[in-house]
């Protein structure tokens, strides 16, 4: 379908509930509120015949910006789609329930960024470790802003000076 | 009786560790787990940590097969945010590593393929085949695997002209190999008997699971990001996309070796570009990346991968996604593994290739009495034999 027909057939069905952009000629995004979120990919997937690729979490600090892709191939362009799931409990509706294939990357963002989606079939973890604890979300802000470099290594040596480049401490630089 | 198989994690002929537990009801498969990032290694957050000319280096670590699939995807990303074209000398020289990259990703799957049903020969064939095709990268860019090419803005290596007579023979000598393989392929009966109406997934299964490559044009799923999505040189190559019908596993195996042929016609197309264009500029210099975000897409062997990255204006991403092919594709398997029998459950799993196999060590338990055994190497072997043995009568009558 061409650019122009889904950027206004969605204009038509959605309105003021979505804001549409177009950065170049290959990509168009879609800002949708997380209320008409599953609305919109379901529109886009099941009536507008876009191909589902995957997603992607993006914490800022204040919430999380979700973004799932659709790709039109015979058209050369992605159609991206784009909402906000604030904190501190980041919520979103389950596309996985109208597109299977959307099972793995919900809860791929699920464990990395605590986004909780509602509805979905089996929302566990899906590259855990057995060691990680269970309420460690690895590439949220804040884990990443507490995160301190340890460069501790079999030997034992604390290598942190070496990263950060000051000579280590007691030998000869 | 529902009985589970665990399958995985780790494995000795395995490229990547996965873990599949089969919940069997006899012979038939009935349903499937499987768990993933057993060797998760962070990379998308260890990318966050490196300037945007350092992480082509760390990219093509994310496999060693598509050692070339990675930076590619990735600095066409970075290209898409900077809106920038690259010399059309490097353009060329990218499409014919890459072209590389995907025969020996193929040739490296058939002979797996050959070796998971038991067909040694086909296994030592390819491989063989495929040797000629790593000289020729280890002459062209240093390296058997993670070649370095692909840099923001162009490549870093230049195709020495004298290499550029090696390489179209080696692809001579490749295709006519190509047609052998892919005769024994088609006419052996073991095979279409082994493989035929196996772990079909349909064209609408295809699409629901977001299936990529290969996986997806076996199954008449007809999307190839070389030409869907085309980047660089590709737009101005002339190729076919191979698509199949039925998506069972003899369809994905043809697919495959037929998209040899296709590389060969996209590298020997390059080579001429290249002879023509004489020496030039292989890069373009980029100054500082701005704020925003990309999207690259390339067809890797495995299908489609997918990096998309977010800039707040530094030196480094601040955000950057990387799909790889076949977290898409083992999820099809869901669909594909259920109702087909065990012996056939190892063979779609590496059909999809992520080259995995449980036909090596399978542990038994029996849920209700908790009782286990595990079947060893050997007998493994022994029962594939007698399977295979059993189907050549049943195909030949004697």
């Amino acid at each position: 379908m061409e650019r122009e027909e889904v950027k206004k057939r969605i204009a038509e069905k959605f309105g003021d509930r979505v804001k549409i952009d177009q950065p170049s000629e290959k990509r168009v995004y879609i800002y949708a509120e997380k209320e008409s979120w599953l609305d919109l990919a379901t529109f886009l997937f099941n009536d507008l015949d876009a191909r589902f690729d995957t997603g992607v979490g993006i914490d800022d600090r204040g919430g999380v910006e979700v973004l799932m892709f659709f790709p039109y191939d015979k058209e050369h362009y992605f159609v991206t789609i784009k909402t906000y799931a604030e904190k501190p409990y980041p919520e979103l509706d389950s596309i996985s329930n109208v597109i299977p294939g959307a099972k793995w990357i919900e809860r791929e963002i699920f464990e990395m960024f605590e986004v909780r989606f509602k509805g979905h079939p089996d929302l566990r973890p899906v590259l855990r470790s057995d060691t990680r604890p269970e309420d460690f979300y690895p590439q949220k802000r804040e884990n990443k802003d507490d995160h301190e470099m340890s460069r501790i290594k079999n030997d034992g040596i604390d290598r942190y000076n070496e990263v950060t480049g000051k000579p280590p401490e007691g030998q000869n630089p | 009786m529902v009985k589970k198989i665990p399958i995985g994690p780790f494995h000795p002929i395995l490229e990547e560790p996965e873990f599949f537990e089969l919940h069997v009801d006899g012979e038939r498969v009935v349903d499937i787990d499987m768990t993933i990032g057993w060797s998760h290694r962070g990379i998308e957050l260890l990318s966050e940590h490196k300037t945007w000319d350092q992480v082509p280096f760390l990219v093509e670590r994310v496999c060693g097969i598509c050692s070339c699939s990675h930076p590619y995807a990735y600095v066409k990303a970075v290209e898409d945010l900077l809106q920038i074209e690259v010399p059309e000398r490097a353009q060329y020289i990218r499409a014919i590593v890459a072209e590389l990259e995907r025969l020996h990703s193929h040739l490296l799957w058939t002979g797996l393929a050959g070796h998971f049903i038991g067909y040694n020969t086909v296994f030592m064939w390819t491989w063989k085949y495929r040797e000629p095709v790593l000289d020729i990268l280890e002459a062209v860019t240093g390296n058997r695997n993670h070649y370095a090419m692909m840099r923001i803005g162009g490549v870093r290596r230049e195709i020495p002209v004298e290499e550029i007579p090696n390489i179209r023979k080696m692809l001579d000598d490749l295709v006519e190999k190509n047609k052998m393989l892919t005769g024994a392929i088609v006419d052996d009966p073991v095979i279409h008997a082994r493989t035929e109406g196996v772990g079909i997934l349909d064209k609408k299964m295809c699409r629901l699971y977001g299936a990529l490559g290969p996986t997806a044009r076996a199954g008449g799923y007809n999307i190839d990001a070389r030409r869907d999505h085309p980047i660089d040189a590709y737009g101005k190559i002339d190729f076919d996309v191979i698509v199949c019908e039925n998506g069972d596993v003899y369809d994905k195996a043809v697919v495959r070796q037929l998209e040899n042929f296709e590389s060969i016609k996209i590298i020997r197309q390059a080579l001429d570009k290249l002879e023509a264009l004489g020496p030039g500029d292989i890069c373009t210099e980029i100054g500082e990346v701005p704020p925003g975000e990309g999207i690259g897409v390339y067809e890797a062997p495995r299908g489609e991968v997918l990096h998309y990255i977010r800039s707040n204006g530094g030196n480094m991403p601040m955000r950057h996604k990387i799909r790889a092919p076949s977290f898409n594709n083992i999820l099809t398997n869901e669909y594909s593994v259920v109702g087909d029998t065990v012996a056939d459950a190892g063979l779609i799993t590496a059909a999809v290739d992520p080259c995995y196999s449980c036909t090596e060590r399978v542990g038994r338990i029996d849920r209700n009495s908790g009782e286990r055994w595990i079947m060893s190497e050997g007998d493994l072997i022994r029962m594939s034999q007698e399977k295979t043995e059993e189907i050549r009568k049943m195909m030949t009558g004697k």
